[in-house]
C-alpha cells in the first residue's frame, strides 16, 4: 500500500521537480525565473523589500555620541557603551591589560560591591556583558523597556565608577590565566592566537588581546586605574541603543545617567601602531600533542574597515567561504568530507584587517586541506565567479544581513560598527545596494589582491606528528613550535631566553 | 556550526520553552493556530508579518534513542544526508533553495528529535514546502554521498569530542549515568558504529520513520493563511500514511537505587572537570518548570547561587552550571564544573551539594524568585523576538511535552511557582534521589573506556 502511494505522490512530485530542476540550472536567478511555466512548480512569489530602520544620533554637551536605531516590535532595549581604544592601547608587557580593565568593571564600583552589581543586573532581567577587543572596549545590557532607566543608571555607575579592589584583581586575573589555558589547549584558538603574530608581527594586533601567561601577572593596579583614567572619557565614548526606544527617550536616559560625566582636558593619547612586520616564517606548525584534530588556516594581511574596498571584500568573502555554500565549504566538506566546516573570514580594523580561510580536520589530512584553501584562493584570484553563483553568494550575504536586523542585538552591532568605525549612519541603509554593486571583476581583482601567495601565513596547530614532517617537505622552512611553550609576548612565539 | 547535533547536556542554560511574564512584565502568549492532516501530519503556523521572511521547519519525532542497534549516531547521520539527493532534487539543492536566494538552513539531531528549519524570504515560502513534502518521502541518496557525509560526521565527532578539551566528558555522562535506557548513547556515536552502517540503513530508517503522521511541520512569519492552507494541502495532503506503525521506545528507566561514581579520562585537559547528575522527570511532568526554576537559581546569570559561591567566593571553579535538561521520557539533572587551577573535581562536588541543600531547606526570599523569573522572562522574550525563535518555541513544546499549548501555559505554570514547590522538587529529584558522579582528568585512557572508579559505589 505504501509503495502504491509512493509511487503515486511522487507522479505528483515529477511534474513540479522537472521544472524544478530547469530553475535550478539556471540556479534560481531573477533572470531565469521567467522561463518557468505556469503549471510548474510555481516561481518564487514578488520579492517583498526589507525595511531597514534608521538610526539617529545626539551629541550630549560632555562629547557623548548617542546613537539609537528603533525596533518596537517587542519591548526589548539592548544597549552598550563603547570607547574607542580597545586591545590595541595595551602598552607592551601587559598584553590584556584593556581586557582585564573592561572585565573589572562590574567587579565593584564606589556604591555597589560585585555581587550587588550582578544581583543589580539579574533583577533587571539582563546580563551586564564586559570585554575588550582591539579597537574598542564595551559593557552591555539587554533589558525589556521598562527598565532601561534602571538599566543606564548601573552602565553608567560601573564604566564611571569602578573601584578596582586588589581582591577583584587578583580574581579576574586567575580567570583570565585559566581561560587562557583553555585556549591553548584547542586546537582552533591557538591557530588564532599563532594568526595574529603572523599577520600583525610586532604590531599592536599582533599580540593577545586576552593576555599571556607572562603578561597578567605583571599587570598592577596602578595600570589599571591610569587605562582607565586615559580612555574611560565621554568623548572617547559611543553609547548605542537598538529596540524598543526612539531618541528622545535615549537622549534623556543618558543624560541622566551619563551627563555629569566630565572628559579630561588633556588629549588622548596617540596610538599605538597595529600592524607591524611578521619575524615568523612563512608557514609554521604548533603541537597539541594527542590532540584529536587539527586546525588548519592560510590568512594574509587585509584592509581596513573603512577601506574604500571593503564591500568587494565582503562579497569575496562570500563566494570564497562565507557560508555553507560557498566554495571552501563545499570543495573540502561537502565535496571530500574532509571537515565538519571550512570557512572563510574578513577581519577588518581600524588600521588594518585580515583575510583567509580555516577548516578543522583529522590530523592526517591537514596537509590535503591546506592544498585545497590554497588552491580555492587561487582560482578566485585568476577567475571571475560567473554570474549565477555571484548573484547566489550576494543573496546570502544580503539575507543573512536582514536576520540580524531581527533582533535588538543583531542590529546594534551593525550600528555600532558604523557608529564606531566613524561611519555615516546611513551606510545601514546602503547596505544591500552596495553589495549588489560589486562586479565579478571586483571580486576576482580582490582575491588577486589580498589572497596572493606573496604574503601568506599558514598555520596547523594539532597533534603535529601527524603533519608536521608532510608540511615540511611543502614549507622546507616550516617553523615548529609547541603549544607548551608557547610565548606569545614576542613576535617569534619563542621564550626569549632560548635561541631560535 | 551547521548541521550541528544538538547535545542536550548542560552548556546552554536551562531556560528553554518556559517563560513568563511576572506582575510588571507580560508576553504575549504565542498565537498559533493548529490543524491534522487525514494523513496525520500535524500543521501549526504562527502569523507574524514584522519581516518579509518565514521559517518553516519539519520536526520528526525521530532522534538518537532510535538509533538501531550497534549503530549508534545513526539518526544523527541520517539528518545529514537528508540534504542529499531525493528523486526530484539534486544533492545539496535544499542550500539552492535557501542561501542562494537569501535565506539560511540547518537541522539537528536531538535524543527525542530531529528538526529541519529554514528561513527565507517569504515569497519563497512554496518552494520550501514542496521541497520539504519531498525529502519526507522521495530521499535517494546514493552511495557516494552517504560515504562523504558519514565522513563528514567522523570530522564532527572529532571535532566534537576528541579536539575539544572537554568534549570527552560530555560525551561519556548519558553513557555513564542511564542504567537502560537508549538516552544512554551518545548522538554522535562512536567511528566504529558509524563506520557499520550502510546504505541499506537509511532506506530503512527514512521508511520506518519518515512520514507524514511521525512529523509535525511549523510555519512561522510572513505568509497569507488562504494560501498557506492551500499550498500544505497541495503538496503534503497526498503524502501516504503508511499502515505498519512505528516502532517506539519502550525501555524504561528505572529509579537509580545506588550512587554510581565514574572517572573518565583524555589526553588533553588544561582544568580537571567534574559532572554530577540525578535522573529528572518527563518533561512533561507537572514538576518541569519548578525545575527550571529551581536550576535557574542556581546558575542562571552572574549572580546566581553556584557561581556566586564556586567561581567568585570560593574561587574553586572556572565556571559552573546547573541544568533541568527533561526530555520527552526523561532526562537528567545535571551540574558541571571545570575546575579553577590548582582545585580538584572534589571540592566542586561537595560545594555544590553543599548549595543545592541550602536552597532546597534554608528560606528563599521573595526577590530572589523575583529576579529569576524575571531573568527567564526577559531570555524568552528576546528568543521570541524572530519569527523562527516563536517556531522553536513551538517545537520544543511539541516534541518535548506533547503539546503545542505548553508554549504559552508554562507562561502561567512559570509565575505561580513558589518557594516551597522549588525546593520540593529538589529534595525529590535530587536531595532524596541517587546520583552519578563524573570526575575527569588528564590521562591517556581512550573515550568510551571509563570504568567504575574502585570503591567508589555505595
Amino acid at each position: 500500500m505504501r509503495s502504491d502511494e509512493m509511487i503515486k505522490s511522487s507522479q505528483r512530485l515529477t511534474r513540479r521537480a522537472a521544472v524544478m530542476l530547469l530553475s535550478a540550472a539556471g540556479a534560481c536567478t531573477a533572470a531565469h525565473a521567467a522561463d518557468i511555466a505556469t503549471d510548474a512548480l510555481p516561481e518564487p512569489g514578488p520579492e517583498r523589500k526589507v525595511s531597514i530602520p534608521a538610526a539617529r544620533d545626539a551629541t550630549l554637551p560632555n562629547g557623548l555620541r548617542v546613537v539609537v536605531v528603533n525596533r518596537s516590535v517587542t519591548p526589548l532595549v539592548s544597549v552598550a557603551l563603547y570607547l574607542r581604544s580597545g586591545a590595541e592601547v595595551d602598552p607592551s608587557r601587559l598584553a590584556g591589560l584593556t581586557d582585564l580593565t573592561a572585565g573589572l568593571l562590574d567587579k565593584g564600583t564606589t556604591t555597589r560591591t560585585a555581587p550587588q552589581i550582578a544581583e543589580a543586573a539579574d533583577a533587571l532581567g539582563g546580563s551586564l556583558g564586559t570585554g575588550a577587543g582591539y579597537d574598542a572596549s564595551q559593557v552591555s545590557i539587554s533589558v525589556t523597556t521598562p527598565k532601561l532607566g534602571a538599566a543606564l543608571d548601573l552602565l553608567a555607575d560601573v564604566v564611571r565608577h569602578p573601584t578596582f579592589a586588589q581582591e577583584e584583581i587578583d580574581r579576574e586575573r586567575k580567570q583570565m590565566l585559566d581561560d587562557l589555558r583553555l585556549a591553548l589547549s584547542q586546537p582552533g584558538s591557538v591557530a588564532h592566537l599563532v594568526a595574529a603574530r603572523a599577520i600583525y608581527g610586532d604590531g599592536a594586533y599582533g599580540h593577545s588581546a586576552g593576555g599571556t601567561p607572562a603578561s597578567l601577572p605583571r599587570i598592577q593596579r596602578a595600570a589599571i586605574v591610569k587605562l582607565h583614567d586615559t580612555y574611560y572619557r565621554p568623548d572617547n565614548a559611543v553609547l548605542v541603543f537598538a529596540g524598543d526606544v526612539d531618541l528622545e527617550h535615549a537622549v534623556q536616559v543618558a543624560t541622566s545617567a551619563f551627563g555629569d560625566w566630565k572628559a579630561p582636558a588633556t588629549p588622548l593619547p596617540v596610538t599605538p601602531a597595529g600592524a607591524g612586520k611578521s619575524v615568523l616564517a612563512p608557514a609554521v606548525s604548533v603541537d597539541i600533542s594527542g590532540t584529536g584534530q587539527a586546525a588548519v588556516s592560510a590568512v594574509h594581511r587585509g584592509i581596513t574597515r573603512n577601506d574604500k574596498d571593503y564591500y568587494a571584500g565582503l562579497v569575496t568573502n562570500a563566494v570564497l567561504g562565507g557560508s555553507y555554500s560557498a566554495r571552501l565549504n563545499e570543495e573540502i566538506r561537502i565535496k571530500r568530507g574532509l571537515s565538519y566546516s571550512a570557512g572563510s573570514a574578513l577581519d577588518t580594523r581600524r588600521q588594518a584587517g585580515s583575510f583567509g580561510g580555516s577548516a578543522q580536520t583529522k590530523n592526517s589530512s591537514a596537509v590535503e586541506v591546506l592544498g585545497l584553501l590554497l588552491g580555492e584562493f587561487d582560482r578566485l584570484a585568476t577567475a571571475a565567479p560567473d554570474a549565477d553563483e555571484l548573484a547566489a553568494r550576494k543573496a546570502t550575504l544580503s539575507g543573512n544581513f536582514g536576520f540580524r536586523l531581527e533582533t535588538t542585538r543583531g542590529l546594534l552591532g551593525e550600528v555600532a560598527d558604523l557608529a564606531l568605525y566613524g561611519l555615516p549612519l546611513d551606510e545601514l541603509a546602503r547596505y544591500l545596494e552596495r553589495v549588489q554593486a560589486i562586479s565579478a571583476e571586483q571580486v576576482r581583482d580582490f582575491a588577486k589582491a589580498h589572497l596572493g601567495r606573496d604574503g601568506i601565513q599558514v598555520i596547523v596547530a594539532g597533534d603535529a606528528k601527524q603533519f608536521a614532517d608532510a608540511l615540511a617537505k611543502a614549507y622546507p622552512k616550516l617553523e615548529r613550535l609547541d603549544a607548551a611553550t608557547l610565548d606569545l609576548d614576542n613576535p617569534t612565539l619563542r621564550p626569549a631566553s632560548k635561541k631560535k | 556550526m551547521l548541521r550541528r547535533l544538538l547535545i542536550c547536556l548542560g552548556l546552554t542554560t536551562a531556560v528553554a520553552v518556559s517563560a513568563h511574564a511576572a506582575e510588571p512584565l507580560s508576553i504575549p502568549p504565542i498565537a498559533y493556530q493548529q490543524r491534522s492532516l487525514a494523513n496525520g501530519l500535524q500543521v501549526i503556523s504562527i502569523e507574524d508579518h514584522t519581516s518579509p521572511t518565514v521559517a518553516v521547519q519539519v520536526w520528526y519525532h525521530v532522534g538518537s534513542k532510535d538509533d538501531p542497534a550497534g549503530r549508534s549516531g545513526f539518526a544523527h547521520l541520517f539528518e545529514h544526508l537528508m540534504f542529499k539527493s531525493t528523486k526530484h532534487l539534486k544533492a545539496e539543492q535544499f542550500d539552492r533553495l535557501t542561501e542562494d536566494v537569501g535565506g539560511h538552513n540547518n537541522a539537528s539531531t536531538n535524543d527525542d528529535f530531529t528538526n529541519y528549519y529554514e528561513a527565507v524570504p517569504s515569497n519563497h515560502l512554496q518552494r520550501l514546502l514542496w521541497a520539504e513534502a519531498e525529502r519526507m518521502v522521495n530521499l535517494t541518496v546514493n552511495e557516494d554521498n552517504f560515504k562523504s557525509e558519514r565522513a563528514v560526521v567522523e570530522e564532527e565527532l572529532r571535532q566534537r569530542v576528541l579536539a575539544s578539551p572537554y568534549g570527552r566528558l560530555f560525551n561519556a555522562v548519558p553513557k555513564d549515568a542511564y542504567l537502560v535506557h537508549p538516552y544512554k548513547r551518545p548522538g554522535i556515536g562512536s567511528i566504529e558504529d558509524l563506520e557499520a552502517a550502510s546504505l541499506s540503513d537509511v532506506i530503512a530508517f527514512h521508511s520506518t520513520y519518515y512520514r507524514p503522521d511521525y512529523a509535525t511541520l511549523i510555519v512561522s512569519g510572513d505568509f497569507d493563511r488562504a494560501e498557506l492552507d492551500r499550498w500544505v494541502d497541495t503538496y503534503f495532503g497526498p503524502l501516504p500514511k503508511p499502515a505498519a506503525p512505528v516502532p517506539h521506545v519502550t525501555a524504561v528507566e528505572p529509579a537509580w537505587d545506588k550512587d554510581r561514581r565514574y572517572s573518565e579520562h583524555g589526553p588533553n585537559v588544561p582544568l580537571p572537570g567534574i559532572v554530577l547528575a540525578w535522573l529528572a522527570p518527563a518533561a512533561r511532568n507537572a514538576d518541569d518548570v519548578a525545575l527550571s526554576v529551581a536550576a535557574a537559581l542556581l546558575s542562571n546569570g552572574d549572580s546566581s547561587r553556584l557561581h556566586q559561591a564556586l567561581v567568585y567566593r570560593q574561587q574553586i571553579a572556572q565556571r559552573v552550571n546547573f541544568s533541568s535538561d527533561t526530555q520527552a521520557d526523561n532526562g537528567l539533572i545535571s551540574t558541571f564544573a571545570i575546575m579553577a587551577s590548582g582545585h580538584k573535581p572534589e571540592e566542586a562536588e561537595a560545594a555544590i551539594i553543599a548549595e543545592v541543600k541550602a536552597l532546597a531547606t534554608a528560606p528563599i526570599a521573595p526577590a530572589e524568585l523575583d529576579k529569576i523569573k524575571t531573568k527567564i522572562i526577559t531570555q524568552a522574550l528576546a528568543q521570541r523576538q524572530t519569527a523562527e525563535g516563536k517556531a522553536f518555541a513551538i517545537g520544543e513544546a511539541v516534541l518535548l511535552k506533547g503539546d503545542a499549548a505548553t508554549v504559552n501555559s508554562d507562561l502561567a505554570a512559570l509565575q505561580a511557582v513558589s518557594a516551597d514547590d522549588v525546593q520540593r522538587v529538589l529534595k525529590k529529584y535530587v536531595l532524596d534521589a541517587h546520583h552519578v558522579t563524573i570526575d575527569y582528568t588528564l590521562g591517556l585512557d581512550k573515550p568510551g573506556d571509563a570504568k567504575p572508579a574502585k570503591g567508589a559505589t555505595k
